[in-house]
């Protein structure tokens, strides 16, 4: 049980229209800076390595560095944190906002694929607020899901909050859906958080299992 | 599988007439339909069981064998099943233990490999066998046949089964216990009750199921048909291993099996109560929109009625003016106040009253079904409230009723009475309203 590298998870997040947000992987500190310059301030550093699977546990998340002199402090911070370990590299994210959704599969030994749909944060953590399906799932199927959810009016809309785009979490959860029938290697996928608002949904933090 | 569950004619290997062994457990219940089949005992040192002569084989017997029934140590079981594809039987059931539950795989696979080569179906090993009320059939080693009816029982566990048949409160049309599945598995009994017109509802018992994905394909299928209710055991999930992400955390094994039966239409059940509570509404009673009348004599429980229609989203619709002024013409209606739904008939309600109640809630459009309560107050005239139920509901047939007579000895025969026409009566409110609920087409 390993999780997937990064250039593997790009290519098959490329392949199933599994859009992320800019996310570049870097062994070299100065590399790293140039991108995140690159795509601007704030941003978020994370390591990646086949073997680490709960990264802010080990000191491997460092969020909302904004500019360059907190980059360079949360860099090496990270490289210390970890020493000694095997890392594939850190990756350097652009920092997105909005309301956080977890979308995720299991391949169950019984059954196949078993999606799962969820409101990230305390949502998942605590209340255990999830909606299960086994795949595969059409686009109604997968706003069905959503609507059990509990925690569902705060997607769509509830106290002057704006409602998000409900279509392209349902599209993603069609597109895990396909993927998770064809990629018989992968074993789990957890997408989360997600960031959904008004106009994008953009997974921000994944983790695939082979 | 019909060879299985109407034989003609059926072998029993292993007969004996020593008591308390399986063997004669088997024997005994095999003789019970001695009117409808042919039945050959297979031992090889008695001369006779019960009077029946004994064979030293099966390939002695000289006539064609549906079904047989093979109870001997599970080490000579191969070589049985060996001579039973040479005779060509119509299928087999492997009432033995001692294979894959023991460690003993290979067995198994061995035998399933030989009759699967052959193509006779086999159920089992390791079950306690099948039964078929409807043609007395009961080639198992169950306490006693149960009745007739329409519901069919599959059962992973033989012990279970027992128990359930020993209580003899339902009607069955089939009662397999499947065992190991070495062939013929849970999906394919149920796939076979689908064109089975004396089944109406598939009540299951299960630990685990042998493919998935067969299942729900078959299931998905049957369930547009049947009902299908069901309850697993083995939810809690003790021992498994840590899971590396929040999804594989999260779906526990009992949560996929709940996602696969609602996928599939299965109707998942807590307890065994439930099984068959939900299985002997189902199978008797026409399903129906949302919108009941609850009638009761007592306030209270009247009350707590609506609570769990409440919780579990059954639709009590408000009287319509016409049918208040109905229950306002009637003289017996005259000191009930409240003429609302819930219907409250008060504690000295005589079956006049009762009589006027549900007629006119039945009447009502948006009323689809009715849940009748009865305390035993000293008045309360439960056969003639039996009686007045099962009237209007033939002159309402589309509407089913569900009662709740309550009580000791005094209504024993209201509620046979009921039971004897179709109309299931529970023991509790939150029971009954369950029950209702599998009704409600959603």
């Amino acid at each position: 049980m390993e999780i997937l590298s990064f250039e593997e998870t790009k290519k098959i997040l490329l392949k199933y229209k599994l859009p992320f947000c800019r996310t570049e992987i870097f062994n070299s500190k100065e590399k790293a800076l140039i991108f995140a310059k690159q795509i601007g301030f704030p941003v978020v550093l994370k390591v990646h390595a086949q073997k680490i699977f709960h990264k802010s546990e080990v000191g491997g998340v460092k969020i909302n560095i904004k500019n360059e002199d907190e980059f360079v402090v949360s860099w090496n911070e990270i490289e210390k944190n970890i020493q000694g370990k095997n890392i594939e590299g850190i990756l350097v994210q652009e920092m997105i906002s909005g309301s956080e959704v977890a979308i995720g599969m299991k391949r169950d030994s019984q059954f196949g694929p078993v999606l799962m749909f969820g409101l990230g944060g305390i949502f998942i953590e605590i209340i255990k607020d999830v909606a299960f399906r086994i795949a595969p799932i059409d686009k109604e199927e997968a706003i069905k899901m959503m609507k059990e959810t509990k925690g569902f009016n705060i997607l769509n809309g509830a106290r002057g909050k704006k409602k998000v785009d409900l279509t392209k979490i349902a599209e993603m959860m069609v597109n895990i859906s396909r993927l998770s029938l064809k990629e018989n290697q992968i074993q789990s996928i957890d997408f989360n958080p997600v960031m959904a608002t008004d106009k994008q949904v953009l997974i921000t933090d994944l983790r695939i299992i082979i | 599988m019909k060879r299985i569950f109407n034989p003609k004619s059926i072998a029993l290997i292993g007969a004996s007439d020593e008591p308390g062994t399986v063997g004669s457990g088997l024997a005994k219940n095999i003789l019970e339909g001695k009117d409808s089949r042919k039945i050959y005992f297979v031992n090889l040192k008695n001369e006779e069981v019960f009077g029946v002569k004994c064979f030293k084989s099966i390939l002695e017997i000289k006539g064609r064998i549906d079904l047989v029934v093979i109870a001997v140590p599970m080490h000579i079981v191969k070589s049985i099943v060996l001579e039973c594809a040479e005779k060509k039987v119509g299928g087999i059931v492997i009432i033995s233990a001692g294979f894959k539950e023991s460690g003993n795989l290979k067995e198994e696979e061995e035998i399933r490999d030989i009759v699967r080569k052959y193509k006779i179906p086999l159920i089992g090993p390791n079950c306690l066998g099948v039964l078929n009320p409807l043609v007395n059939l009961n080639a198992s080693f169950a306490p006693l046949t149960p009745k007739k009816g329409n519901i069919a029982f599959l059962s992973q566990s033989g012990a279970l089964l027992d128990s359930v048949i020993d209580k003899n409160e339902l009607g069955f049309s089939k009662i397999v216990s499947y065992g190991n599945e070495a062939d013929l598995d849970l999906s394919d009994f149920i796939d076979y009750l689908k064109n089975d017109e004396d089944t109406k509802v598939i009540a299951i018992y299960f630990e685990g199921i042998k493919d998935g994905r067969k299942f729900m394909r078959i299931a998905s299928e049957v369930s547009k048909i049947k009902s299908i209710v069901a309850i697993k055991s083995g939810r809690s999930n003790k021992g498994k291993e840590a899971a590396a992400t929040h999804t594989g955390s999260l779906a526990g094994d009992y949560s996929v099996y709940q996602t696969a039966m609602k996928q599939s239409g299965v109707i998942l059940v807590d307890t065994m109560e439930e099984l068959f509570d939900i299985s002997l509404a189902l199978s008797s009673l026409p399903k129906c929109e949302n919108g009941i009348g609850i009638i009761t004599n007592g306030g209270g429980l009247g009350v707590l009625t609506v609570d769990y229609c409440s919780e579990i989203g059954i639709e009590m619709p408000n009287l319509d003016k016409a049918i208040v002024s109905l229950l306002e013409k009637d003289k017996s209606m005259e000191r009930v106040v409240n003429k609302s739904n819930p219907l409250d008939l008060l504690g000295d309600a005589l079956s006049d009253r009762y009589a006027a109640g549900i007629e006119a809630l039945l009447r009502q459009k948006n009323i689809n079904g009715l849940i009748v309560i009865s305390t035993p107050q000293l008045m309360t005239e439960h056969e003639k409230n039996a009686k007045i139920i099962v009237e209007l509901r033939n002159k309402y047939p589309m509407k089913p009723i569900v009662c709740c007579f309550l009580g000791g000895q005094s209504v024993d025969l209201a509620i046979k009475y009921l039971e004897l026409n179709g109309i299931p009566n529970y023991t509790d409110v939150k029971r009954a309203v369950k029950s209702f609920n599998s009704l409600i087409k959603r």
